[in-house]
């Protein structure tokens, strides 16, 4: 009968289980980094004032289908963290539209205070670039704020 | 004597730690909202499809560049003036009455937008579809 380890008796020192103490700063690592390597936005927030409205919903679209089309209270339009004249507005949104397959969604991000004249021009361009779908961008109004005013 | 002998460990468990930075991780990723993507949708006609409304089921939403609102019906020559905050109501008790009305919300170019979001709101508050938007002219 063959005896196991030649006939040695090796006593292992090393532990059988998996080192579960350090599984804890794995996890937390992972955590910082996630933290870390988020990109928020591409883009810079302007300062704008939102309107508010009770309506307000998610939009249900993926993130990259979403254009951001700023209306600052100038009546200036940002895209890209660009300003962009009113006329160039359509040719911008326009090869968004069909690479995004018609499902492009026009987040109009405008200030509460900025005249109608610019809203309903911004308007005109994405209807000119084919575009229908718009979202004009809002701050949830609570029922509660609603009463109070 | 008997000799009493402590099973307790006198060290923090560390084992569910890793359990405490997974739960954390998930609850962060679930809870995490992206703000400002939202708002009130609408949906632009198309270039092609313009129809014809009859002026009856128009219901004619102008607002001012004091932020007051003028109601008119197609058909009818009266006005009346009121606040946006009424549109909620006024459009649930029209369109009751007419189930075919359309919304033609018309905003004086000096308006500012805050007030035709509030028109916007309401008309969507009281499940109202059919909006157009225009500019008012003159």
């Amino acid at each position: 009968m063959a005896i196991s380890g030649g006939g040695f008796q090796r006593k292992s020192k090393a532990s059988d289980q998996i080192p579960s103490s350090s599984l804890a700063d794995i996890a937390f690592l992972l955590l910082i980094f996630f933290m870390v390597t988020t990109v928020f936005r591409k883009e810079t927030e302007r300062n704008i004032e939102w309107p508010d409205a009770a309506a307000t919903q998610q939009i249900d679209e993926k993130r990259q289908n979403i254009m951001y089309v700023w209306v600052e209270q100038s009546g200036q339009v940002f895209i890209n963290d660009r300003p962009v004249a009113m006329s160039d507005v359509s040719s911008l949104v326009a090869p968004a539209w069909a690479e995004s397959g018609r499902r492009l969604r026009i987040s109009l991000r405008a200030d509460a205070r900025v005249p109608y004249r610019y809203i309903d021009a911004v308007q005109q361009e994405i209807k000119d670039a084919g575009a229908i779908y718009v979202v004009f961008a809002t701050d949830l109004e609570r029922q509660m704020q609603r009463v109070r005013r | 004597m008997l000799n009493k002998k402590q099973k307790v460990s006198d060290e923090i468990p560390s084992s569910s730690m890793a359990d405490i930075a997974f739960l954390l991780l998930i609850f962060f990723l679930v809870t995490t909202v992206f703000p400002k993507d939202r708002g009130l949708p609408i949906v632009l006609p198309e270039a092609q499809d313009e129809v014809e409304v009859s002026q009856r089921n128009i219901l004619h939403i102008d607002i001012m560049p004091n932020g007051t609102v003028q109601l008119r019906r197609g058909d009818s020559q009266n006005t009346s003036t009121v606040s946006p905050r009424d549109i909620e109501g006024i459009w649930r008790i029209e369109v009751a009455q007419n189930p075919n009305l359309i919304a033609a919300v018309k905003t004086h170019p000096d308006a500012q937008h805050r007030y035709m979001i509030q028109v916007l709101d309401g008309l969507q508050m009281a499940g109202a579809e059919r909006i157009a938007l225009q500019m008012l002219e003159g």
